[in-house]
């Protein structure tokens, strides 16, 4: 059989044979191409796209008995262009778009016609995404096409081996990508959608041929990659900047001297167009640069930026390394908090703060240490945050010792401080800013645990050495023998009918049981209120309680 | 005076179902994932239905935008009787929508399609919608329908940032939302369909005053609908307290679609508008 196929051209049967051997190829490792999207967004779907779309190609093929290559592949094209999904599959359907023109007519094509029609297929592609990038599937296409070329001009061709050639040019290809690419390089990986198809080249060649020495290296073919189920990608220095992209409109404008002067302003640089009209495409860290370059230059057009460290930020978060450098906000002001508590510190960073004073209860900190904090934050005005009645005198000092205008808002505990950042809105002027986190910062109500550590009596209430006693917005308000039942009772003060949220901030004493106890008891008392749990890490409150 | 270009949308328009046949509005569905299993947003599953399954399903559904080759088969069968089009679909920066519309257009040659970017979501690219159609021409539906793209608002309180972040359409630290604690955030979504919070709020109750507070700051408005995934209670009251403040505005209540719900999760609520 194999005998046969070589001594003939690819006619339509044979093609389709080629399209239900890549789709079964593709199928068994589309999942390993899922794992190596990491381009331009970590959405992990390329592999999944690439299959529906060359499922989507086959379907019509399956049914098909035509004897002509150019109706197979014109079934497969159409196929391709309804079922395209994701931008991989919608290249990959012009790839099928143009083979297909390829071989319009022919019933039948030789090894050289194969050739060109894989060259063409890559040129069609090229033509239909508006800004090639290299290392991506394009390369892939071109360089398969290429190789398959080069093979065809050899007198001993044949089908499989013009095939081969291509799957070997698309395989090499794919693993030049890191270098073509930054963030493949970064990451690790090669090109998903390069990896799709050189699998689609792979498996055709497996339908084809199913005895020939160059299969053996197939199974050897797996990717030489780390495994990149999510990838830690290191920022570059100076971070990932913005992709940056516009039009120029103006006269006899010079492509090749915009491009030097752009490309010392920025990586992935793309400029190309007519003398009246050029398109310019740049990841740069400063925009507003290259934006005013440009404008030296005529017009510009359709300007868009977007931030593309927000995306890499992002996988960063996911992997748990929560230390990711915040975009620097407009105009605003700083929000500078005192917290100690490992949990704490990290809520109090998730939600904006941009400099964090380790302290609190026991260790208050310093105004000196406060106004290092204030002084090192990139904010001529800067909210202050003192989070604790004891701590709230020194805050106030600093306010004279600084040129930066500091606002304090007074805090009395880690609850009033979180519903103070919540509320707080990085286009907001200072001014604006203070009146609002300082209303929220009222509304909540406190709720602390702890343990007396000598026999007293204040506000009415006696405790003895050891008891768990309740503080109420700073007051000390009941004593008991365990943490639920002065919790609830506490609650029962406050009248949880009004309230709608608990919040329990875990502190560093506390044991897992008591935990269970203390939500299971607030749950079972109060069915009406929302309870969250939060591990605070703070020492001393074994549970600090936020009402509101 | 008849109409002689079609007006298409996409199912993330929201569109309303008795608009399409009163207006003549021709609806392309994106589709719904549950693993193996795909439904045309609106035409195979409705919002109800999709709501009830993602409560029931272990793994969350995804969402794909219509293929080239869909829109092409509508542009066809439209061009028959009709001399033109403008065709407008979700923010090309949340979908690859737009992007297959216009491939799609470029297929079927000699019928001339302008495709709009809404840069937006939801009901407020059905007001596009409702105004071409009330052109009476495509020149003058696309000046009036590019006029407004810079306008248009969704004005969003999700419930959990879950089914958002999943689908990679949020960032938390960029949206300083907090990865720890739970906030509400009130997000806005709009021009470039970019989606920035405006509020950071803890809970529900004090959510969604602050919705309708934020809403009346961003007055004049020429549309205005709320939409709601499984809270049609509150949307009505928040519709009804609007009507009495905004006499001359129609302001409908409605669903938000299967896959806007994918991104949204359950209970949900906009405020959509395009402004004045």
């Amino acid at each position: 059989m194999v005998a046969a196929l070589k001594a003939t051209g690819v006619d339509g049967q044979l093609f389709k044979r080629a399209l239900l051997g890549s789709l079964s190829w593709l199928a068994a490792n589309h999942e390993e191409v899922n794992r190596l999207n990491v381009f331009p967004v970590p959405d992990g779907d390329t592999g999944t796209n690439m299959l529906l779309t060359l499922q989507s190609a086959v379907e019509d093929v399956k049914e098909s008995n035509a004897a002509e290559v150019s109706k197979i592949a014109k079934l497969a094209s159409h196929g391709s262009l309804m079922g395209a999904r994701g931008n991989s599959g919608v290249i990959l359907s012009q790839i099928f778009r143009g083979f297909a023109r390829a071989v319009e007519g022919k019933a039948s094509l030789t090894p050289a016609e194969l050739a060109a029609g894989f060259e063409e297929a890559a040129n069609a592609a090229y033509r239909a995404v508006n800004k090639p990038t290299e290392g991506t599937i394009l390369t892939v296409a071109r360089e398969a096409g290429r190789a398959a070329a080069t093979a065809a001009s050899n007198p001993d061709a044949t089908v499989p081996r013009v095939i081969a050639a291509a799957a070997a040019g698309a395989r090499s290809a794919v693993l030049k990508t890191p270098s073509q690419l930054q963030i493949l390089r970064d990451a690790g990986v090669v090109d998903a959608g390069g990896f799709g198809l050189q699998l689609i080249l792979e498996g055709m060649l497996k339908s084809v041929e199913e005895s020939e020495p160059a299969l053996a290296a197939l199974n050897e073919s797996r990717l030489p990659v780390l495994a990149a189920s999510q990838v830690a990608l290191a920022l570059p220095e100076g971070g990932w900047g913005y992709c940056t992209e516009f039009l120029i409109e103006g006269n006899n404008l010079d492509t090749e001297l915009i491009r030097g002067q752009i490309e010392s302003l920025g990586n992935s640089v793309l400029v190309v167009g007519e003398p009246e009209l050029v398109k310019v495409h740049v990841h740069t860290d400063d925009p507003t640069s290259v934006i005013n370059l440009a404008g030296g230059y005529g017009k510009v057009l359709k300007l868009s930026v977007g931030d593309m460290s927000t995306q890499h930020r992002r996988i960063l978060e996911a992997e748990g390394g929560a230390g990711g450098a915040r975009p620097a906000r407009p105009n605003g002001a700083g929000l500078v908090a005192v917290v100690a508590g490992r949990g704490l510190v990290d809520i109090f960073r998730g939600l904006g703060v941009d400099a964090i004073i380790e302290g609190g209860q026991t260790m208050n900190p310093s105004t000196q240490d406060m106004l290092t904090a204030i002084e090192s934050v990139p904010y001529e005005e800067v909210i202050l945050l003192p989070n604790n009645g004891n701590v709230i005198p020194a805050a106030k000092q600093v306010v004279g010792l600084t040129k930066k205008k500091v606002h304090v808002i007074e805090t009395h505990s880690v609850p009033q401080g979180v519903s103070a950042v919540v509320a707080f809105r990085p286009e907001r002027s200072g001014d604006e800013n203070m009146r609002a986190m300082k209303a929220e910062a009222e509304r909540v109500q406190t709720i602390e645990v702890t343990h007396a550590v000598r026999d007293t009596r204040s506000n009415g209430v006696k405790v003895k050495k050891g008891d768990v006693i309740g503080l109420i917005n700073d007051k000390l308000e009941i004593a008991g023998d365990d943490y639920s039942e002065v919790v609830n009772r506490a609650l029962g003060k406050l009248g949880p009918d009004s309230f709608e949220l608990v919040t329990v901030y875990r502190g560093e004493q506390a044991s897992d049981d008591e935990l269970k106890r203390l939500e299971s008891a607030i749950r079972s008392s109060y069915p009406g209120l929302e309870v969250e749990v939060q591990q605070g890490g703070q020492q001393h409150y074994p549970f600090i309680l936020s009402v509101e | 005076m008849k109409r002689t270009f079609a007006v298409v949308t996409d199912s993330t328009s929201d569109l309303p179902a008795d608009w399409s046949k009163r207006y003549a509005i021709e609806v392309v569905p994106l589709k719904v994932l549950f693993g193996q299993e795909t439904f045309r947003d609106g035409v195979d599953m409705t919002s109800d239905q999709f709501f009830t399954r993602l409560a029931a399903s272990s793994s969350l559904p995804t969402t794909s935008a219509p293929s080239p080759g869909e829109f092409a088969e509508v542009y066809r069968r439209l061009a028959k009787d009709h001399d033109g089009c403008i065709s407008i679909h979700i923010g090309a920066r949340l979908s690859a929508t737009a992007e297959a519309a216009r491939v799609g257009a470029e297929a079927v040659e000699g019928f001339k399609v302008n495709v709009i970017d809404s840069q937006s979501v939801s009901m407020p690219m059905a007001f596009l919608c409702r105004v071409a159609a009330e052109c009476e021409s495509l020149e003058e539906a696309t000046t009036a329908v590019e006029q407004r793209v810079p306008k248009c608002r969704v004005l969003a309180l999700l419930d959990t940032l879950r089914y958002l972040e999943m689908g990679g359409r949020l960032n938390r630290a960029q949206a300083m939302i907090g990865t720890m604690l739970d906030v509400k955030p009130l997000l806005l979504v709009s021009e470039n369909a970019e989606i920035k919070p405006v509020e950071r709020v803890r809970t529900r109750s004090r959510a969604i005053p602050r919705m309708v507070e934020f809403f009346r700051s961003e007055q004049p408005v020429e549309h205005v609908a709320v939409m709601h995934a499984q809270a049609a209670d509150e949307a009505t009251s928040i519709a009804a307290e609007l009507r009495k403040e905004l006499p001359d505005l129609e302001i409908p209540v409605g669903q938000i679609g299967c896959v806007l719900g994918t991104h949204t999760g359950p209970k949900a609520l906009g405020l959509v508008y395009i402004k004045k």
